[in-house]
């Protein structure tokens, strides 16, 4: 019975030990592997601490080991990673926050696929820190002054200096102004509606007349308008033909040896007809003071 | 106290039935601390789940399953639930041997009945209540698991994270530490009222009523001195 008693007892207290020791190792690291060391020195670490998660592409792959305060000031982090996962060269190490609880992780970012992996015991680059609240609080502290900024010159302009009246003033003219080209759009709309019974009654005379219009009598007109057309262009064929004689003739008239040459072109003819002007002038004249040398009537 | 320390120093007196009494308390009492943790885990995840407002993280009730186990439930609950097993057990064993004055014979054959009834089962609770806490712990949170799994639509992925989120390795080492002085109040107090027992069978459920009562209000005092003193410690 003794013996039972040791035996069971030894059992509960070896079962707890060993829960005890692999719960606290899953939840500090999610599993018993250790992995292999990596080493990172942060300038600000950010409640960093051990057993918290590390990264890898968002993906967990270790967990912090250690965090050591070194007399640098820097913050030398110790980190494991599952022997299963390798880290690209080039990867940066990043303090992030995991989760709404303040709760912290380092991040492994790779700048790109790459063959080559760091090896264990290596320091690795390491980036900025991702905003803390504190960063985060500030920053909204400097919007909340600049709105505050916003607000009492808002303030000052609209209520002080009697904006929000002027507007309120504008705003009445506003509706005034809307009010008269609602009343000028109605009366386009009359108008237009006019308008557009004018031109349907028209459309509809228009209709009437066409209907009206005989289609057999447009069609001889149009056929003694094309008669008439080839008429004048047989006239016009036969003035041509007159033409090209009167010019024969008038060239002939012009340097023919003819009387009509002669009496166009001869300066002989021009002074003989010249002369004989002058001389019956000369007659007339006398005529007109010797009458009775011409003229001798004698009635009986 | 005094009697206790010097009991103490004297092993031989207690060993053997420091065993038999870390059968009784720790062995014996584990159905009963695996069965009160498995239904505390099942629900503390199912209400955990029905309380979040929308928007949440689901992985919030692995968080908050694992801290209301690890760090209150499993240590108070293993405390209580013991002292009405473990502690009425002592003070009826102890005030029988009063009344029967077994007591006052052990002191005629020059056994010290404080090393020998007292010691062993001070002993006994202060080493199986912590060790019966890091089960029901774990039977509280895998229950948890389960039941958050499949009773409600936390994944299995949302409540290992959230259950693993800002967890230290002191959570665990401040569990086993309430649940130490739990143990340690539950031997003290209820073979404190045992021993001074009077007054017969009456005098023996008397002092097994009061010592059931004063353990369970110097555990609820303990918890809340001990948050008080090691919770700072936590956040660090």
């Amino acid at each position: 019975m003794k013996k039972r008693d040791d035996v069971l007892v030894g059992i509960v207290m070896a079962l707890a030990i060993l829960v005890a020791i692999v719960g606290s190792l899953w939840l500090a690291r999610g599993g018993l592997s250790k992995g292999y060391a990596l080493y990172a020195k942060f300038p600000w670490s950010s409640g960093l601490k051990q057993g918290q998660p590390v990264l890898l592409a968002g993906v967990n792959v270790g967990y912090v080991d250690g965090v050591e305060l070194r007399q640098d000031g820097t913050v030398l982090t110790t980190f494991r990673v599952g022997k299963t996962y390798k880290v690209p060269q080039g990867t940066v190490a990043t303090v992030i926050p995991n989760g709404i609880f303040g709760d912290m992780a380092i991040a492994l970012t790779p700048k790109g696929p790459n063959a080559r992996s760091i090896p264990p015991n290596d320091t690795m680059q390491v980036g900025p820190s991702a905003p803390g609240i504190a960063e985060l609080t500030g920053k909204a502290d400097s919007i909340a002054t600049s709105v505050n900024v916003i607000t009492t010159a808002l303030q000052k302009e609209l209520v002080a200096a009697g904006g929000v009246t002027d507007l309120r003033k504008a705003m009445g003219s506003s509706n005034a102004l809307i009010l008269n080209m609602n009343k000028l759009v109605s009366q386009f709309s009359a108008v237009a509606a006019e308008q557009n019974r004018q031109l349907s009654l028209t459309q509809a005379s228009l209709r009437k007349a066409t209907s009206g219009v005989d289609s057999s009598k447009i069609d001889s007109t149009l056929k003694n308008v094309r008669a008439t057309t080839e008429n004048l262009a047989l006239l016009s064929a036969d003035f041509k033909k007159t033409s090209a004689k009167l010019d024969s003739v008038i060239a002939k008239a012009n340097s023919g040896p003819g009387s009509v040459g002669l009496a166009l072109n001869d300066p002989g003819a021009y002074n003989d007809v010249r002369s004989l002007i002058q001389h019956m002038d000369s007659i007339m004249v006398d005529l007109k003071k010797n009458p009775k040398r011409y003229i001798n009537l004698k009635v009986f | 106290m005094r009697d206790i320390g010097r009991a103490l120093g004297d092993p031989k007196t207690y060993a053997a039935e420091t065993v038999r009494q870390m059968r009784n308390i720790g062995v014996d009492s584990l159905p009963l601390a695996a069965i009160v943790a498995a239904f505390i885990g099942a629900v503390t995840a199912f209400q955990t789940r029905y309380q979040l407002f929308g928007g949440v993280q689901l992985s919030v009730v692995g968080l908050i399953a694992r801290q209301s186990i690890i760090l209150e439930l499993g240590p108070l609950l293993t405390g209580l639930v013991l002292t009405g097993r473990v502690g009425a057990r002592i003070t009826a064993e102890i005030g029988t041997m009063r009344v029967t004055e077994q007591i006052d014979a052990l002191e005629t054959l020059a056994y010290d009945p404080i090393g020998y009834l007292v010691v062993p089962r001070l002993l006994a609770a202060i080493i199986m209540v912590p060790m019966l806490t890091i089960l029901a712990n774990a039977i509280g949170v895998a229950t948890a698991f389960a039941t958050a799994i499949l009773a409600t639509d936390v994944t299995s992925t949302d409540f290992s994270e959230g259950l693993r989120l800002a967890f230290s390795a002191f959570q665990i080492i401040y569990s086993i530490i309430k649940a130490t002085i739990f143990g340690a109040a539950i031997a003290f107090f209820c073979s404190y009222e045992g021993y001074n027992t009077t007054a017969g069978a009456e005098g023996v459920g008397r002092s097994t009523a009061q010592a059931v009562v004063i353990t369970s209000v110097a555990i609820l005092v303990l918890d809340a001195l001990t948050a008080l003193l090691l919770a700072p410690y936590l956040q660090a």
